[in-house]
C-alpha cells in the first residue's frame, strides 16, 4: 500500500485512526474552528506529502515468499499445487450469515497503536498464513477506507510517493486541509494528461506497483487513456456487497496460476512486502472483479459505475455531510472541509488570524467577529460534549449494515447491482436512462448522443416533457428550418427571372408518376369515392357508448405502438459488433439473427400501427391510424416511429395523413368560428403539440422528396379534403406550405433532365388548382385578429404560394391579403421597435417573394 | 479499488479486443447511497431530534442504529410542546423500534437552543397535565368525528394516531 | 421499483415533503432509500410556529409511510421517459403475473 502513498500499517495495528471523524475528536475539540482560520491555499494536504517511506526500508533480498505467493515457475494450471484450491474448501460454507459474523469478529478494532515503521528483515506475515487452516473463510475485507480507517488519498502517485524519501513523510495532521474532490480531480488530470503524452510511463524499476497489478488481477480490463471511470478512482469499485467465498479462492488460484513478476532484484522486496500488505485490503475487491467478469459474457458489457461513494474518509462516520451530493455536485465541496457539525462558515467578514488584525477591524466587525468567534466555541464545546460518546458504533457496523441493505436492495430488484446493465436497466430504468441522458454532461461533445438521447432526449417538449426543451429543438425548430426553406425559395426566385423557367420546363425527361414510392398505389385509394368520405363522415359522431369503446380500443393500439417501440429500441442496443471480412460465420449468424428480428419487430410496430387497415368511406369512426393520431401520446410516437421505419413506411404514414387531413382532430377542432374567435386551450395544445412532434418528422421527409412525391400528395390534398378549411388552420396551412415550398425548391434547385416537361406541369395545375380553390378565403386565414402576433405560418404559406405564382396570380394574393397587409404595418407602428421589426418581418417574407417590400408601403 | 490507476497499463497480451462500441454510462451514484444506512450514517453520533408515531419528540444523541432503523439515543429528553408553553423531561437512553419513527431531524448546534419565541418554558408538572388534557379533549373530538365519518362508511386509516 | 427508481433522479433537487400529519417540509432531497425513506437537507417547514419542535432542525429523515406528498420541480421530470418507465413496469409485473 505503501506505494499509494497510503498509511501503510494493518488495519488490525492501526484501530480507528485519530483523524477520522467520529473518533477520537476528544483530544482536540478544536481541530475544526483552527482549521477554518487556515488560508485555503496553503496546507493542503499533499498526496506526495502522506507517503511515510516505508518502502524504502524494507528488505529487497529476500524474496523467498515470491514463490508461494506466484508459484515457482512459469506455471500452468496442473503445476499449481492444491493448496491453493481454496473454493474446494470454501465453497462448504453456505451460510453468509456466518460469513458476516466472521468478517464481524474479523474486524472488531484492535487496540490503537500508531504504527511505526516496521524494520524486520523480511515480512513479518505472508498474509497467506490463515489459508492452510481447512476452515478459512477469507477475510471479506471491504475497503477499509470505506469507512475513513485508512487511505487519506487516491492512488495515482504511485511513482512520485515511492520515491519520496522516509524523512520526507508527514504524517496527516488533523488541522491540514483535505483536498477537495475538485482539486484531487484536477490532479489527477494533470498527471493523466502527462502520462497520456508519453506512451509507455516509466521505467520498470520505478514503476513496481503496476506490475505487481497485472499479476493479480490479470482480468482487469485495459483502461486507455482518460476515461469517465478513471476520474473517480475512489467510485469506480465494483458493489461491495455479500461475496460468496468460493469466487476469491477462484482467483487465488488464478493468481497462483500466473508467474512471477520479472522485477529487477531491487523491486522485489518491495513487491513482496505490498503483496502482503495489500492482502488486508484486497480481497473485497478481487472477488468483486472476479465476479464482474464471470457473470458478464466477453466484450465490455459491463458498465463501470462509480460505487464507492461511502469511501471518502472525510465524509463518513460523523460528519454530518452529505455524502452523495458532494459527489454528483462538486459545488458541495466547501461542506466537506468544514468542521463536523458546522454549516459552512457563517461568519461573512475577513479571516482573523491574529490579535492585531482583530485590532485593525471596525467596531462593528470586531464585535460581529467576537460573537461568532464565541458562537464558535460554544458549537464546538458542545460538539466535544457529544462527541464523549462517540464511536459506539463502530465502522465495522456501519458497514455492515450498509452491506445487508446493499443485499435487500439486490434482491429485491433482482440485480440492480448487477453489471450487466440489462439487468440495471429493466428494474432502474427511469434511473438509469435519466442519468445517462441528462446526468452527466458528455465527456466529447463529439461522441453522438446514445440511444436514449436519441429517443427521448430530441422529442418535443413544451408541458409534454421538458419546459427547457421546448426551446432549443422541436417545433420552434421546425418553424425556422420551414422559414428558412420558404425564404431559400424567395432568394432562389429572385436570382432566377422568370423566363427561365420556361427554358427549364422546356427540357426533357420521362415521365414518372407512378414509381414504386408513389402512394396511391400503396393505398388503393379510390378517388372516385372521396367525395363521401369526406368531412361530412368523419364529422358525425357516433354513438356515445362506441365513442368510449372506441376511445378505449384507440389507447390500447398506442400501448402496443410504445411496447413495439421500446422493444425495438432495446434491440437495437443489442446490436451485433460491425462485421469485416474475417468475422467468422457465428458473428455473421447473429448479424443475420439481429436483422432478422429487427425486421419481425418493424411489421409488427407497422401492424400495429394500422396505417394499412383499410379505408371505410362512411365510417363513424375514424380511421384506427387517425384515432391514434387524435391522442396527445399517439401523436408523440410519430417522431420515434420515423427512426424505426423505412422511407417507404413513411411515405404511407405521410399520404395518411394527407388523405385524412381535414379529419385530424387537429384541422377539424382547429377551425375558427365566428362566435369563438379563440381555439379552447385543449385544442391550441393539440395543435403544437401536432406542429412540434408530427410535423417534423413529415418535413423532414418531403424535404428530400422528388416532386413526383410530392405532386402525388398535393393531388390527394385537393382531391380529398376540404381545402377551403384546410388553409383556415394552423396544420393545414403548415403542410400546404411543405409542398409548395418543396416543389419550388424542387425547381428551382434540380438539375436540367431531374426536372421532366410533364412532371413540371403537372405540378403546375395542382398549383393553380390550390390557388383558386384557397383564394376566395385567403382573407380568412389569419388567426384572430391584426393583434395575434401568432401568424407567422400564414405569412409563410403566402410567400409560398407568393414565389410560384405568375404575375397575375401575385396581384391576386396581394388583393387577397392587403388588408392584412396595411394593418400589420400600421399596427407596427404602436409597438415596440423590435416587436414591430419581427411582424414587418413576416410580412415581408411574403412581400419580398412577390418581389415587394414593406418598406415601400411607407 | 485504490489499487487500480489509469495508469496501469493495461494486462498485455490478454483480452483480445473484441469490444462493440457500447456507449459508455456516464458515472452515476453508487448503490450504497440509496440504502436507509447511508441516510443514517451521517446522523450518527449527532444531536437529533425524533418525532414519534404517538406525538412524542425526543431530543438526543444517536449512537447507534439498524438496517430496520431501530435507533439507540443517549441523553434523551423529552421536549413537550403545549399551547404557549414547553417543558424538558430528561429520558436518559432511548431505544425507539424503527416502525414508531416519524421523523428525525439533525438539530444545528447553533440553533440548539432556539425555542420559537411564542413558547415559555413552564414546568414539568404543569405542562405534563396539560398535554394531558389536550390530548384528551383531541381524542374526544376525534372519537366523535370518526364516529360520524363512520356512519357515512368512511374507515379511519390512522384513527387515534398522534398529531405531532 | 419505479418510485424508487424515479426519486433518486432527484437528488439535490429542492422538493416539499407532506407528510400525513400535515407537516409541509421543504429541502433538498439528498437522498432516498427502497422504502422511500427520504432524506432532506437545508429545511424550512411552512408552518414553523404550528411546528415548533422542528425549528432547529437542518436536515430530516422521514419515514417514507408517514408521506403523503412530495411536490417536484417539474423541469426535473422527464415525461416521455417517466411514461416509457412505467410500461417497462407495468410489462414487467404483468409477466411475473403470468410466471406464477
Amino acid at each position: 500500500m505503501s506505494f499509494f502513498g497510503f498509511d501503510t500499517s494493518l488495519p488490525r495495528d492501526r484501530g480507528h485512526q485519530s483523524t477520522a471523524p467520529g473518533f477520537g475528536q476528544t483530544h482536540d475539540p478544536f481541530a475544526g474552528l483552527s482549521q477554518r482560520n487556515v488560508s485555503a491555499n496553503d496546507e493542503v494536504l499533499d498526496f506526495e506529502e502522506t507517503y511515510d517511506g516505508l518502502g524504502d526500508q524494507l528488505d529487497e533480498t529476500d524474496d523467498a515468499f515470491n514463490d508461494d505467493t506466484f508459484g515457482g515457475e512459469p506455471a500452468n494450471q496442473q503445476s499449481v499445487g492444491k493448496d491453493f484450491d481454496f473454493s474446494g474448501q470454501t465453497a462448504q460454507i453456505a451460510d453468509t450469515m456466518k460469513e458476516e459474523q466472521m468478517l464481524y469478529a474479523a474486524r472488531q478494532p484492535p487496540q490503537r497503536q500508531p504504527s511505526p515503521p516496521k524494520k524486520s528483515t523480511r515480512p513479518a506475515r505472508t498474509g497467506y498464513e490463515k489459508y492452510s487452516e481447512p476452515t478459512y473463510i477469507p477475510e471479506l475485507q471491504a475497503n477499509a477506507s470505506l469507512w475513513g480507517m485508512a487511505p487519506r488519498q487516491p492512488s495515482q502517485d504511485v511513482t512520485e510517493s515511492y520515491h519520496r524519501k522516509h524523512s520526507e513523510a508527514v504524517p496527516p495532521t488533523s488541522n491540514r486541509k483535505m483536498m477537495s474532490l475538485e482539486e484531487v480531480e484536477a490532479m489527477m488530470r494533470a498527471q493523466n494528461n502527462l502520462k497520456s503524452t508519453t506512451p509507455q510511463p516509466a521505467p520498470q524499476t520505478s514503476q513496481p506497483q503496476p506490475r505487481v497489478e497485472q499479476a493479480q488481477l490479470p482480468i482487469i480490463p485495459p483502461q486507455q487513456g482518460p476515461h469517465p471511470q478513471g476520474q473517480f478512482p475512489n467510485f469506480s469499485g465494483p458493489p461491495q456487497i455479500l461475496q460468496r467465498p468460493q469466487q476469491l479462492s477462484e482467483q487465488r488460484f488464478q493468481q497462483g496460476a500466473r508467474p512471477p513478476p520479472q522485477g529487477d532484484k531491487q523491486n522485489q522486496g518491495v513487491q513482496h512486502a505490498q503483496v502482503f500488505q495489500r492482502q488486508r485490503q484486497a480481497p473485497m475487491e478481487l472477488v468483486a472483479h472476479r465476479s464482474q467478469h464471470t457473470s458478464t459474457p466477453p466484450g465490455p458489457r459491463r458498465t463501470p459505475q462509480p460505487r464507492q461513494i461511502l469511501q471518502n474518509p472525510n465524509r463518513l462516520s460523523g460528519h454530518g455531510q452529505p455524502i452523495a451530493p458532494s459527489l454528483s455536485r462538486p459545488s458541495h465541496q466547501a461542506h466537506l472541509t468544514g468542521p463536523m457539525h458546522a454549516r459552512g462558515p457563517s461568519y461573512p467578514g475577513a479571516v482573523v488570524t491574529n490579535p492585531q488584525q482583530l485590532l485593525n477591524l471596525s467596531d462593528e466587525d470586531r464585535a460581529a467577529f467576537l460573537a461568532e468567534d464565541a458562537r464558535r466555541a460554544k458549537r464546538n464545546h458542545k460538539i466535544h460534549m457529544l462527541s464523549l460518546g462517540n464511536g459506539l458504533m463502530t465502522p465495522q457496523d456501519k458497514n455492515f449494515i450498509t452491506r445487508i441493505q446493499l443485499q435487500q436492495l439486490v434482491t429485491a430488484t433482482g440485480g440492480v447491482d448487477d453489471q450487466d446493465p440489462e439487468a440495471a436497466l429493466t428494474e432502474d430504468f427511469y434511473y438509469q436512462v435519466y442519468s445517462q441522458i441528462r446526468g452527466a454532461a458528455r465527456e466529447n461533445p463529439n461522441q453522438p448522443a446514445n440511444h436514449f438521447a436519441q429517443t427521448y432526449l430530441f422529442q418535443t417538449g413544451g408541458r409534454y416533457g421538458l419546459a427547457g426543451r421546448r426551446h432549443p429543438r422541436g417545433g420552434d425548430n421546425h418553424m425556422q428550418r420551414m422559414e428558412q426553406q420558404v425564404q431559400r425559395a424567395v432568394e432562389a426566385a429572385k436570382a432566377k427571372p422568370k423566363n427561365k423557367q420556361l427554358v427549364i420546363e422546356g427540357s426533357l425527361g420521362k415521365i414518372s408518376f407512378s414509381n414504386a414510392k408513389t402512394p396511391k398505389p400503396l393505398l388503393n385509394l379510390k378517388r372516385t369515392d372521396s367525395a363521401d368520405v369526406r368531412p361530412s363522415s368523419a364529422g358525425r359522431r357516433p354513438s356515445r357508448h362506441a365513442a368510449v369503446l372506441d376511445r378505449k380500443a384507440t389507447l390500447r393500439d398506442i400501448e402496443n405502438v410504445y411496447s413495439d417501440l421500446m422493444a425495438m429500441e432495446d434491440h437495437e442496443r443489442h446490436l451485433p459488433p460491425p462485421l469485416n471480412e474475417n468475422s467468422d460465420p457465428e458473428s455473421i449468424q447473429q448479424h443475420m439473427e439481429w436483422r432478422h428480428t429487427i425486421q419481425d419487430l418493424n411489421q409488427k410496430l407497422w401492424r400495429d400501427l394500422k396505417v394499412m387497415e383499410p379505408i371505410v368511406p362512411n365510417s363513424p369512426v375514424p380511421h384506427p391510424f387517425i384515432a391514434i393520431l387524435s391522442h396527445p401520446k399517439g401523436k408523440k410516437t410519430v417522431p420515434r416511429v420515423f427512426r424505426h421505419i423505412d422511407e417507404q413506411q413513411r411515405v404511407t404514414i405521410l399520404t395518411m395523413i394527407v388523405v385524412h387531413l381535414d379529419t385530424l382532430d387537429v384541422v377539424r377542432n382547429a377551425l375558427l368560428h365566428h362566435d369563438e374567435p379563440k381555439l379552447s386551450r385543449m385544442a391550441r395544445e393539440e395543435v403544437e403539440l401536432f406542429a412540434h412532434s408530427v410535423i417534423p418528422s413529415l418535413f423532414s421527409y418531403i424535404n428530400e422528396a422528388p416532386l413526383t412525391i410530392v405532386i402525388g400528395l398535393l393531388g390527394l390534398v385537393l382531391d380529398r379534403t376540404n381545402i377551403q378549411n384546410l388553409v383556415r388552420t394552423k396544420i393545414g396551412l403548415s403542410i400546404l406550405t411543405m409542398f409548395v415550398s418543396r416543389a419550388e425548391i424542387f425547381k428551382q434547385s434540380s438539375a436540367p433532365g431531374d426536372l421532366t416537361d410533364s412532371d413540371w406541369e403537372q405540378w403546375l395545375q395542382l398549383y393553380n388548382k390550390l390557388f383558386d380553390i384557397a383564394e376566395p378565403v385567403l382573407p380568412y386565414i389569419f388567426p384572430g385578429s391584426v393583434n395575434d402576433t401568432e401568424d407567422v405560418y400564414v405569412w409563410q404559406y403566402l410567400a409560398a404560394m407568393g414565389v410560384g405564382a405568375s404575375p397575375e396570380q401575385q396581384q391576386r394574393l396581394v388583393l387577397g391579403v392587403k388588408d392584412r397587409v396595411m394593418e400589420t404595418v400600421n399596427v407596427s407602428k404602436a409597438l415596440p421597435p423590435e416587436i414591430a421589426a419581427t411582424r414587418l418581418g413576416h410580412v415581408n417574407l411574403f412581400m419580398r417573394a412577390i418581389g415587394l417590400d414593406v418598406e415601400l408601403l411607407g | 479499488m485504490e489499487s487500480l490507476s489509469i495508469h496501469d497499463p493495461p494486462p498485455a497480451g490478454e483480452q483480445p479486443v473484441k469490444h462493440q462500441p457500447v456507449p459508455p454510462m456516464v458515472p452515476q451514484l453508487p448503490p450504497q447511497m440509496f440504502t436507509t444506512a447511508a441516510q443514517l450514517l451521517d446522523l450518527t453520533d449527532k444531536k437529533l431530534m425524533v418525532s414519534l408515531r404517538d406525538g412524542k419528540k425526543i431530543i438526543g444523541v444517536l449512537r447507534s442504529w439498524d438496517q430496520f432503523a431501530n435507533l439507540v439515543l443517549q441523553d434523551t429528553i423529552e421536549r413537550i410542546f403545549v399551547q404557549n408553553l414547553y417543558a424538558d423531561i430528561p429520558r436518559g437512553i432511548y431505544i425507539v423500534r424503527g416502525e414508531n419513527v416519524l421523523l428525525l431531524g439533525e438539530i444545528d448546534l447553533d440553533k440548539d437552543d432556539y425555542i420559537p419565541e411564542a413558547f415559555q418554558e413552564a414546568s414539568v408538572d404543569r405542562v405534563f397535565t396539560l398535554q394531558k388534557k389536550e390530548a384528551e379533549d383531541r381524542k374526544r373530538k376525534e372519537k366523535a368525528r370518526s364516529k360520524k365519518l363512520r356512519a357515512y362508511g368512511f374507515e379511519g386509516e390512522h384513527m387515534g394516531e398522534a398529531i405531532i | 421499483m419505479l418510485f424508487f427508481s424515479f426519486f433518486k433522479t432527484l437528488v439535490d433537487h429542492e422538493v416539499t415533503v407532506e407528510l400525513k400529519n400535515d407537516i409541509s417540509i421543504r429541502g433538498t432531497l439528498k437522498s432516498v432509500d427502497q422504502f422511500l425513506n427520504i432524506k432532506l437537507d437545508d429545511i424550512s417547514v411552512v408552518d414553523e410556529v404550528k411546528y415548533p419542535h422542528m425549528s432547529s432542525c437542518k436536515n430530516v429523515f422521514i419515514r417514507g409511510s408517514v408521506v403523503r406528498y412530495i411536490h417536484l420541480p417539474a423541469a426535473a421530470v422527464d415525461t416521455a421517459l417517466l411514461e416509457d418507465a412505467t410500461r417497462r413496469e407495468a410489462a414487467q409485473a404483468s409477466a411475473r403475473a403470468k410466471q406464477s
